[in-house]
């Protein structure tokens, strides 16, 4: 996690030598795009076009400005967060560009920075003060600095175990020096300043942390044509905490040094996308064929490697590194590209951003369209080796797998267990799978139902398992009133509408009505199987409700649907083993909302006022706000709603006021004072009759 | 998990085995391989088998397939030949097995009697050759091999010394090239001189010989116990018993090493729960091709009966007789059982009742019975059928912080079955999801927020419009793009600032003063060529505007801009120093 490459500094010189020319020039002419010449900058180097004045040239310290912003593109592009480049800038004193704070590890902070620090002047005189010495204690004092993810390494453990975390870092100087000595005495300077950082990061003072390990890269630039007193050299370790290797480089191609060097700092590799078809502005019927080159992480090769084939290779012209060129293919359907069997998704960026073809190239991903990148195999054949695609306005090189599979010849679904079953309530769990689709969330409330509580409670998989869903097709009302009861929130209103309907299919029973099954070809069924048709609804509605019941409301219909079970003649609660069935459902894991058992029908009036108790207990815990009569009135409505409702209002319909005893006086004196204390056998006689 | 089996042809395969004169050495690893592959079948036979015969030279009989029987009559027709050279042989393995690449499990398994070989072929003066040569290109194959699982089944005596030193060589050579191996061998009848110590004591005293037929089964048994496992696990997607159904994983999970990033600290090795939960769903299309650590096949479990002696007899009766519909009272879902049982014989009854009014228990045909697994509902294939129809895929958590997806597969033979993707440990693997950990339902979204996937990352440099110009015709495009609008002013008098404003910027940021003198000249020589040329008045003042403003060392810092001249006509007009602040660039 915490490789050398995550903290990278570039010390800028910004001594009086940087404002000379670099002495590459560009013409006027050039710009404005006058001559013929196709190409860019063989054209316009040099003095061969121009007339005096009519040419210019960019300073050393343009080139070691854009070079080094251009190698925190590539950084920031392919490690976005992850890895840090840090920008100092040297003459006088140090001046500390950004930090390592996430804020300011982006292009336009630095570019704007840049805009402040601006070009040397070429007017100072040059005096020992202006130096870049400055700038390279400066970024050794920043490789002490922790960044956030060390911040939070160092959170996880105890301090006296803070020198445990790794502290690597790179230091990528661009200046100009004299001769070797003076590049000898910048080497030993650096050294000394890192011992004494670390002298100073060890305990008592403990300033910063340790700096395990820097990698000082020294690029010594000087105008082109101008032969340096300075010698290249490979890595060199000069004490255990450091290597330097210095490079002397022209300024113009400073950029291209840098390409190369990232190459090895972050273990990229180059991939050359070819044969990319585009249209021409000017003869838009025929298309010509372009390559784009674009870097990434080297592992985006690694990984697909197999013994049978090697990637192919070249070396671009002017190129110091080996590209891999993969063909373009032309993208087929969408859906092609989703769930490719990937070894590893890696960011990438084009080397070249503002050219036409990689802009093209990156246009047409990031509009959504994916490109399978194909390669030759030994035997002839070709490979999709990687493929690329935009996702949230980043592009990744998706590494495919292309060895032969295991899983290849698919064992068929419809060949195994279940797989000739054909009535699966396949249409029903593709609704709940849409209306459980997932985004993302800002804040996730971690009280927020989970699936296991959207999806249903009661789901049986085969049309052929369930009387109920089965029938949904061919009633109506059934599919509401199914919703209803599943609702986890049901209130009274709700209720009184599912009471109504289970009075209707009572109803229907008592008539004998014929459950409308496609099953039975539209033949009678014969009486004896009706009644079977109904018991299998009672008790399938049954379990539907006591899975879903969480509110009192339930419990209520699941009286009343019992005891209308036992007035069918189905009857489970008669006896004792039927209790202690519903007990063992109450205490099965699938159920652990469910309120209390419910007490058996008929129970006394001590358990009834127990059970009001409890009733009460229950909502004072559940809402805090009511007042006590609120609670008391509840429970007592709750309790009266456990008994079939009066069957005057059952007959009613909804939004009506029920007449209240029609035959008032008809009757003798005394039935009419039974009639006011109406007991709930009474009731359930009047209703059957 | 490809398998390689491997048969030791050399001569001395055909002794016959001591104190069994029915076997020789040859016919027990004929049998054991036979063994082999009755519990490949019985596995499900998805396992492809390659047979591999060595002597001098190694011979590939069979290449990898699935169709086993092709591989036992091929074995059967082995013929043993000379000496046994292992290292060919091992060789000739990384070869046949490269086209698997290494993102499968491969595993080799070599029946042998552990002869070491003669001469220089032999295994001992590999050994020799090898020590401290170990990077030649000569042994270069070694280190793919040692990707491999191979598996040893010895066939020996334990009172045999060419046998015991054969084993302490075979297993010298898994530790000096550092292969992943095992040798199997059967439990030393005496006990004596053990080389692998074997805990368990032997179960049959009474044999006349340790090696035999039954002893041979066992190493078989071993060895899928050690390597064929099948990952078994609980698929659960929502509440409702039913939508809870054992599944197995094939090829079977592996673990995954985690490593520490603090110094010192052991990785964690991390297996996947026994319990997949389904989170919720995506779509297909949002989820694209992320990363994945591996694939597997999620096939619905089937009951079997479990016993070494019902494989014996090759041909599995198991699956004529599937378990009968118990229900068990204790069980807490028997009710809800109960009822579908029920209900399923209700329309079971029903249908044959329109066909013909008869008694109901005359006609057997339609009667519901005992089900045979295939006519058994199961939640695989429920679940296929809708991720399918809807083109989307399950998110399931396999462990702590560590997801996968379960999405309907279709081969290119149209061959259709549900599969495990499983994603890298944690929760933050796929960038244009986001954490999956905060993934939720759109009713969890506050009111008149929306969420929609991607999860949109920063702006990288290729979707701003960068400024580069180390290639000098990056610069000359965006010079001429300046030009281009300034010959269409008026019309274009917006665009022509916005780009003379965005070069000028990028100039300022690298120093690059040179650029404004030079682009203050070119502008001059346009509105010079742009007058000859009776150009609108408007154009040539806008020009001269522009280039005097670039020229202004005034306006070489962050908050100026450059604006278009307002008032035109006025000849002073240009000294209005255009310095609106723009506060997007606040350093």
């Amino acid at each position: 996690m915490f490789e050398r490459n995550q903290k990278t500094i570039f010390v800028l010189d910004h001594t009086r030598y940087f404002s000379i020319a670099s002495e590459e020039y560009i013409s006027m002419d050039f710009l404005k795009g006058k001559p013929s010449g196709d190409g860019g900058a063989t054209g316009a180097a040099g003095n061969a076009t121009g007339s005096g004045g009519s040419q210019f040239s960019k300073s050393l310290w343009t080139c070691a400005c854009e070079s080094s912003i251009e190698y925190c593109r590539v950084v920031w592009d392919l490690f976005p967060g992850k890895k840090h480049v840090r920008f100092i800038v040297s003459d006088t004193a140090a001046h500390i560009v950004n930090t390592w704070s996430p804020s300011t590890q982006n292009m336009s902070h630095v570019m704007n920075a840049m805009v402040m620090v601006g070009v040397p002047s070429r007017n100072l005189p040059t005096s020992s003060d202006y130096s870049v010495i400055h700038g390279l204690r400066a970024a050794i004092e920043a490789l002490a600095e922790p960044t956030d993810e060390q911040l939070a390494a160092m959170a996880d453990l105890g301090t006296d175990e803070l020198s445990r975390i790794p502290n690597k870092g790179r230091v990528i100087c661009i200046t100009s020096a004299r001769d070797n000595t003076s590049m000898k005495s910048l080497e030993d300077i650096f050294n000394t300043v890192l011992v004494q950082q670390n002298t100073l990061a060890a305990p008592p003072a403990k300033k910063g942390l340790i700096i395990d390990h820097c990698h000082l890269v020294i690029l010594n630039i000087v105008p082109l044509g101008v032969e340096s007193l300075v010698t290249n050299r490979s890595l060199l370790k000069i004490s255990p905490l450091l290597d330097v290797e210095i490079h002397t480089v022209s300024a113009p191609d400073i950029s291209y040094k840098l390409t190369h060097l990232i190459l090895n700092h972050y273990d990229l590799a180059s991939t050359t996308v070819t044969n990319i078809p585009m249209k021409e502005e000017q003869n838009a019927n025929s298309s010509a064929n372009y390559d784009v080159e674009i870097l990434h992480s080297r592992r985006a090769h690694s990984i697909t490697c197999g013994p049978d084939f090697s990637l192919p290779t070249s070396i671009k012209q002017g190129a110091t590194y080996e590209t891999v060129t993969l063909k373009w293919c032309t993208p087929r359907g969408c859906g092609s590209a989703d769930l490719q069997p990937c070894l590893g998704q890696f960011l990438v960026t084009p080397v070249d951003v503002t050219s036409r073809p990689s802009s093209c190239l990156i246009n047409f991903l990031l509009n959504g369209r994916s490109v399978l990148l194909e390669m030759p195999r030994k035997t002839g054949s070709k490979a999709t080796s990687h493929m690329l695609s935009a996702r949230g306005g980043e592009i990744f090189v998706h590494s495919l797998c292309i060895t032969r599979s295991c899983m290849d010849e698919a064992p068929s679904i419809t060949d195994g267990p279940g797989g000739r079953v054909s009535d699966y309530r396949t249409a029903e769990l593709g609704q709940l799978i849409k209306m459980s689709r997932m985004v993302p969330l800002k804040v996730k409330d971690p009280s927020a139902p989970p699936l296991t509580r959207r999806l249903p409670r009661y789901f049986p998989l085969t049309t052929s398992s369930s009387i109920l869903f089965h029938l949904q097709r061919h009633i109506s009302w059934l599919s509401h009133f199914l919703h209803l009861l599943v609702k986890e929130d049901m209130d009274k209103q709700d209720e009184v509408r599912c009471q109504q309907h289970i009075h209707e299919l009572y109803k229907s029973a008592s008539r004998g009505d014929v459950l409308p099954f496609t099953h039975t070809n539209g033949a009678r069924l014969k009486l004896s199987k009706a009644k079977d048709q109904y018991r299998l609804l009672y008790r399938e509605l049954e379990q539907l409700i006591q899975l879903n019941a969480t509110t009192m409301h339930h419990k209520n219909l699941l009286e009343s649907l019992q005891s209308l079970r036992a007035a069918y003649g189905d009857a489970p609660l008669k006896s004792e083993p039927g209790a202690s069935l519903l007990r063992s459902f109450t205490e099965s894991p699938l159920s652990p909302e469910r309120l209390e058992p419910i007490s058996s029908v008929g129970a006394s009036g001590s358990s009834n006022s127990n059970s009001l108790l409890k009733a009460s207990k229950r909502r004072m815990s559940s809402c805090g706000q009511r007042s006590l009569l609120d609670i008391i009135s509840s429970a007592e409505r709750s309790q009266s709603n456990k008994r079939l409702d009066f069957s005057g209002r059952l007959c009613t319909p909804l939004g009506q006021v029920a007449k209240l005893y029609p035959d008032f006086g008809t009757k003798d004196k005394d039935a009419v004072t039974t009639g006011a204390s109406i007991t709930p056998n009474v009731k359930e006689e009047s209703v059957r009759s | 998990m490809p398998t390689l089996i491997a048969l030791d042809a050399s001569l001395s395969m055909l002794r016959p085995v001591p104190g069994r004169n029915e076997h020789t050495y040859q016919s027990l690893a004929t049998k054991g391989i036979q063994h082999l592959l009755d519990n490949l079948m019985a596995a499900g036979k998805m396992e492809h088998v390659a047979l591999l015969s060595y002597s001098t030279t190694a011979e590939l009989k069979v290449d990898f397939t699935r169709d086993y029987d092709q591989v036992r009559q091929a074995v059967k027709k082995v013929e043993p030949v000379d000496k046994a050279c292992l290292m060919s042989m091992l060789k000739a393995v990384v070869s046949i097995m490269s086209p698997w690449g290494n993102q499968n499990i491969l595993q080799v398994v070599v029946f042998t009697d552990c002869g070491l070989g003669f001469g220089n072929t032999s295994i001992t003066g590999f050994l020799e050759a090898y020590a401290e040569k170990e990077s030649e290109p000569e042994f270069g194959f070694l280190k793919t091999l040692a990707n491999y699982n191979l598996n040893f089944i010895c066939l020996g005596l334990h009172g045999d010394y060419y046998f015991t030193r054969g084993l302490a060589v075979y297993q010298q050579l898994l530790d000096k090239v550092s292969l992943k191996g095992q040798l199997f061998m059967t439990k030393p009848a005496k006990s004596s001189d053990a080389v692998e110590g074997n805990p368990n004591p032997n179960p049959n005293p009474s044999h006349k010989s340790e090696l035999g037929r039954t002893t041979v089964f066992e190493l078989i048994e071993r060895l899928c116990e050690a390597s064929y496992k099948s990952s078994e696990v609980t698929l659960k997607c929502g509440s409702y018993f039913r939508m809870e159904a054992p599944v197995l994983l094939w090829p079977p999970t592996a673990p995954y090493e985690q490593k520490s990033h603090i110094f010192g600290r052991e990785p964690t090795i991390r297996h996947t729960d026994q319990k997949i939960e389904v989170c919720g769903f995506l779509a297909l299309s949002d989820i694209g091709s992320p990363a994945i650590l591996s694939r597997h096949w999620v096939l619905p479990k089937v009951e079997r009966e479990k016993s070494g002696g019902s494989r014996r007899s090759g041909n599995l009766s198991a699956a004529a007789k599937p378990p009968k519909l118990n229900l068990d009272t204790s069980n807490p879902n028997y009710e809800l059982e109960k009822l579908e049982a029920d209900i399923k014989e209700f329309y079971a009854k029903d249908s044959k009742d329109t066909e013909e009014s008869g008694d109901d228990d005359v006609t057997i045909v339609l009667k519901p019975g005992p089900q045979t697994e295939h006519q058994k509902e199961n939640l695989c294939v429920l679940l296929h059928g809708a991720l399918k129809m809807e083109n989307m895929a399950a998110l399931v958590r396999v462990g702590d912080k560590w997801y996968g997806f379960i999405y309907a597969f279709t081969d290119s033979k149209k061959k259709s079955n549900l599969m495990l993707n499983i994603l890298p440990p944690g929760a933050n693997v796929i960038p244009w999801l986001g954490d999956l950990e905060s993934l939720g339902f759109p009713e969890d979204l506050a009111p008149g927020e929306t969420a929609s996937f991607p999860v949109r990352a920063d702006r990288r440099s290729y979707s701003q419009s960068s400024v580069v110009w180390i290639r000098q015709a990056s610069l000359q495009s965006d010079v001429q793009k300046v030009l281009r609008h300034a010959k269409k002013m008026p019309d274009k008098t917006q665009h022509f600032y916005k780009e003379l404003n965005r070069i000028r910027r990028a100039a300022l940021a690298l120093g690059f003063v040179e650029l404004l003198e030079a682009l203050a000249m070119l502008l001059e020589k346009e509105c010079a060529h742009l007058s000859l040329n009776g150009a609108s008045n408007d154009c040539t003042l806008q020009l001269q505007h522009a280039a005097t403003e670039l020229r202004k060392t005034s306006n070489r810092d962050i908050k100026s801009t450059i604006v278009p001249l307002q008032k035109v006509g006025a000849s002073d007009a240009g000294s209005t120093a255009a310095t609106a602040p723009a506060p997007s660039y606040m350093y």
